[in-house]
């Protein structure tokens, strides 16, 4: 009897504790991490309060932020609103904290140990806990979701997330990295699991329009299809008083509104309908800036220099069209196009020529590389050998009956003007450019189906310079993917896979040069400019701390991301709108902020 | 001249009763003046010259294939620069000349001037008499050609239109019945689809050129017409004369062709300088909207859209708005003049 009641207990005991031995264990000796020393970049007296006008060309064609069409401009709105498990200081580049509180690394040089803040509130109330982290890798691996560069990224380079209590989880990747790179490539944000659910089919249209919830600063409240998007500021949100964000994100609603025509948008910043404007395009700041309004006072202008990485903006070539497919007539292109030209007239020496695809990454770049300047001798001798040395009678020429004619697709308008210059200047060497102007949406989706033969575009940048998306071959002549140019070169790949898995700085350096080199030999990137600065006009109840950007600052008027320093003075707005009209004079403000200003390729 | 063309005498008196209307008829005659001077523009506006004397011969550049520069002793293969060539055998003092046009630049061509950006302000000095666009490009070229690009696409827009709704205008008026019945609903149904969006939309994803543009206005444009013609087609119809020629025999189509279109036709005259207009009109509506032709075609609608961009440069906007103007009211001096001429009474009054 006893020996029956001691072997029940014992089998209960043994019972009882599974769930415990189930639970990972963290490791002995974990030397968490925290950040709270780096310098704050915002004001801490920052005013809450106003409405901030911002404006679009096109409204966004979904507001997912994954799947078809969703990799449109407006996701940097909704992307700067989901937080990270941390993120990059945009000025020292150290790591801080953001949705974990403390980081530790294990010795495997490829497993980063988070610890949550249990602070942490998605907008609709729900807490933030690590089964959301483990639903982030469920959900990027589903193939509902219509993302294969996601499911390939969170298969092939986020390995796994591993849940040790409610706020404890780590992420392993799949190569050892230098410590702050771990954060940038396995760094993940949660997903809602709450909302979400089980994913089906159904999932690109079922999402098209849905609020994500999130768990930044600000949260979609209104949103009128075609017209406008607001966001508004949660007046709770868990991290306002976190040291990075005490004086950020000041404004209390942001909308974004669509207006299709940025020459019309001006007219509306003229008329204080939107707070600022962007006047980083030459005729913008030399011709339209000026008048009353900024002879007053009542606008200001900045032009603030920033280093950071630059985007790769250029005519992409698609390899797979039959005339684009031969290396010479590539490299003849880019001979022939009389970039400099366009600089020094109709961009009146505003630009810099873009170099390489990769600018702007300190040592990752390769500083070597100058982009192919306009030489009519070369282009001819190069096309003569490629076998297209017949001229036709209008000057443009032939070979086996074929013109050499290509069409060039873009989606600006304000653009005409500079590839009509490229286009006549490109005559002399024979070739003919159609330009083609499309709708930005149109013109997106061309790119995607992989339906152009040069399309000019400019891809927004990361942290270090990426390689697989725009020149492995498993993107290659397939649609949805950001292999443009449909690059297949096995020897590529190698360097690429390499790349990705490199674990020594040094070694990765040299691959990324190495990468860069073959980018430029292969010609099917063409660059075309870089702006070294932002700059643009405000009104004068848009304040500023001191330094009003960052050194990664790609527009001060950004009010999400890293961004968010500007506040709203109501005051000054109610006595500028009155002064419109009368004859009152304010200082004029036209500054240049060179702090961060670089002279490095 | 006239007088060696057949007219009956009905047209004969409606043209004596045109030549009178004088507003008119020297509107008609500047009008038919700028045409004519537009279709030969390579020979007043070009930068290509019109005689090359070199080394004892003469080369015409003008019409032909491209002359490429080594063709004259220069180091280059694409095509010769003919005001620098001028220069250059000016400079030499040698026996060769060139004949430029009176106006020596194209509409393409990005005439920059060393450390001034564009655009430039009209001058004597610099030839650009109406000034240049923003990207270097002569106006007063660009507002020639675009004017021929214009006309010529309003001319083949209304003669497709007319052709199209004239023959089933006249269908629809002859065979009646439910062929007449089916065609007006369908056409009610058409004139309900808005034309300039659907344009848009198609332009936006494709980019039309001048023939697929032409096609897809004049696919909106034919319904016009046919309303016109049916009244006039049933009105014939009823006459005597067309009795008489039934009665005798005649076949449907020696009827409709013979006897019921030239009377009716004849009238269709009156519409033409309005759909000129209209043709004018919707070419560079399109245009200024971005939804026309492409880069770097030159044209009014472009023209004014760079200028309503850019107001601060007073030249871009006024050169194209004075021209749009000027012709605009020329033609609808014209087809008012057609009009009174074509009308049977002495006097009309509007209402």
């Amino acid at each position: 009897m006893r020996n029956v009641s001691t072997f029940f207990s014992g089998v209960l005991l043994f019972l009882c504790s599974l769930p415990l031995l189930a639970a990972n264990t963290l490791p002995a000796k974990l030397d968490w991490k925290t950040n709270l020393d780096a310098p704050v970049w915002a004001d801490p007296a920052a005013a809450k309060g106003g409405t901030f006008t911002d404006f679009v060309l096109v409204f966004p064609p979904t507001l997912r932020n994954v799947g078809p069409d969703s990799n449109s401009a407006f996701r940097s709105y909704i992307n700067a609103n989901q937080m990270g498990l941390t993120s990059i200081h945009p000025n020292t580049h150290e790591i801080i904290p953001e949705l974990a509180t403390h980081w530790a690394y294990d010795p495997d040089g490829k497993t980063v140990y988070y610890k949550l803040d249990p602070k942490a509130k998605w907008s609709d109330g729900e807490p933030v806990t690590a089964d959301d982290f483990l639903y982030t890798i469920e959900f990027m691996r589903s193939p509902h979701i219509n993302a294969p560069w996601y499911n390939n990224y969170y298969t092939e380079q986020v390995l796994d997330v591993k849940k040790y209590d409610a706020h404890t989880i780590s992420v392993t990747g799949a190569v050892a990295r230098p410590k702050d790179e771990l954060h940038y490539y396995y760094g993940l944000n949660p997903t809602p699991k709450h909302f979400y659910g089980q994913l089906n089919e159904d999932f690109t249209k079922q999402y098209n329009w849905e609020i994500i919830p999130n768990t930044g600063p600000y949260q979609i409240s209104k949103i009128k299809k075609g017209k406008y998007v607001d966001f508004s500021r949660k007046k709770d949100w868990w991290a306002k008083d976190n040291k990075y964000n005490v004086g950020r994100f000041n404004v209390d609603k942001v909308r974004v509104k669509v207006i299709r025509d940025a020459n019309i948008a001006y007219k509306h910043f003229e008329k204080g309908e939107l707070d600022s404007f962007d006047l980083v395009q030459p005729d913008f700041w030399h011709n339209k800036a000026k008048g009353d309004i900024y002879d007053k006072g009542l606008v200001e202008k900045f032009l603030f220099y920033n280093d950071m990485p630059r985007s790769a903006s250029g005519f992409f070539l698609n390899t797979a069209n039959p005339i684009l497919a031969d290396q010479q007539v590539r490299i003849a292109l880019a001979h022939a196009l009389n970039f400099q030209r366009v600089i020094e007239t109709v961009l009146r020496n505003d630009y810099e020529r873009l170099e390489a695809f990769h600018t702007g990454y300190g040592e990752y770049s390769n500083a070597k590389l100058s982009a192919r300047p306009y030489d009519l001798k070369q282009a001819n001798a190069l096309l003569d050998k490629a076998g297209w040395q017949q001229r036709g009678g209008d000057g443009i020429r032939m070979k086996d009956g074929q013109r050499l004619s290509l069409e060039l697709t873009y989606g600006h308008k304000e653009h005409n003007d500079r590839w009509s210059i490229l286009k006549q200047d490109a005559i002399k060497a024979g070739i003919e450019i159609n330009l083609k102007l499309l709708d930005p949406s149109a013109h997106y989706k061309t790119i995607m189906q992989k339906q152009h033969e040069i399309s000019a575009l400019g891809w927004s940048t990361g942290f270090r310079p990426a390689f697989w998306e725009h020149f492995h071959s498993e993107n290659a002549n397939k649609p949805q993917t950001n292999n443009i140019t449909n690059t297949a070169s096995p020897e590529m790949d190698t360097l690429i896979m390499a790349y990705r898995n490199e674990t020594d700085v040094n070694k990765r350096i040299g691959m990324a040069q190495q990468l860069a080199q073959i980018i430029h030999d292969q010609g099917a990137f063409i660059p075309s400019f870089k702006v070294t600065y932002t700059r643009g006009a405000h009104w004068r109840w848009l304040k500023f701390p001191a330094t009003p950007g960052t050194r990664s600052s790609g527009s001060l008027y950004s009010p999400f991301g890293d961004g968010g320093l500007f506040w709203i003075d109501n005051k000054t707005k109610v006595d500028t709108m009155k002064a419109r009209k009368g004859s009152a004079q304010y200082p004029v403000v036209s500054t240049t902020y060179d702090q961060f200003k670089t002279s490095s390729k | 001249m006239i007088k060696s063309i057949a007219l009956n005498p009905q047209s004969r008196r409606r043209l004596a009763r045109f030549k009178t209307l004088k507003r008119g008829y020297y509107s008609a005659i500047a009008v038919i003046f700028f045409i004519v001077a537009s279709l030969f523009a390579e020979l007043w506006i070009n930068n290509r010259a019109l005689i090359v004397s070199y080394e004892g011969q003469w080369y015409f550049p003008t019409y032909g294939d491209v002359i490429p520069g080594s063709e004259f002793g220069l180091d280059y293969q694409w095509e010769t620069h003919y005001r620098k060539l001028q220069k250059q055998f000016a400079d030499e003092g040698s026996d060769n000349w060139v004949l430029m046009p009176i106006i020596p630049f194209s509409p393409f061509e990005n005439d920059f001037i060393e450390g001034e950006y564009p655009p430039y302000a009209p001058s004597v000095d610099s030839g650009h008499y109406l000034g240049t666009d923003m990207a270097g490009r002569d106006i007063f070229a660009r507002i020639v050609y675009g004017f021929r690009i214009a006309i010529l696409f309003s001319l083949f827009l209304l003669a497709v239109s007319y052709i199209v709704g004239v023959m089933i205008g006249a269908l629809m008026g002859y065979v009646g019945g439910t062929f007449d019945l089916v065609f007006q609903r369908l056409i009610e149904i058409l004139s309900n689809v808005p034309m300039l969006y659907v344009i848009m939309i198609v332009a936006s994803i494709i980019t039309p050129n001048f023939w697929t543009l032409a096609i897809m206005l004049a696919a909106f444009g034919w319904m016009g017409m046919t309303w016109y013609m049916r009244t006039e087609t049933y009105r014939e119809n009823a006459r005597e004369y067309v009795l008489a020629a039934r009665a005798l025999g005649a076949s449907d189509s020696r009827i409709m062709f013979k006897h019921i279109l030239p009377n009716s036709v004849s009238i269709l005259v009156t519409f033409f300088p309005f759909s000129v207009v209209g043709g004018i009109t919707a070419l560079t509506s399109l245009d200024y909207l971005g939804f026309g032709l492409p880069a770097p075609t030159p044209s009014w609608g472009e023209l004014l859209q760079q200028g309503t961009d850019n107001m601060e440069y007073q030249w871009i906007a006024i050169s194209a708005v004075t021209a749009l103007s000027i012709v605009l009211t020329l033609v609808t001096f014209v087809g008012e003049a057609i009009r009174e001429a074509f009308d049977p009474k002495k006097y009309t009054y509007y209402e």
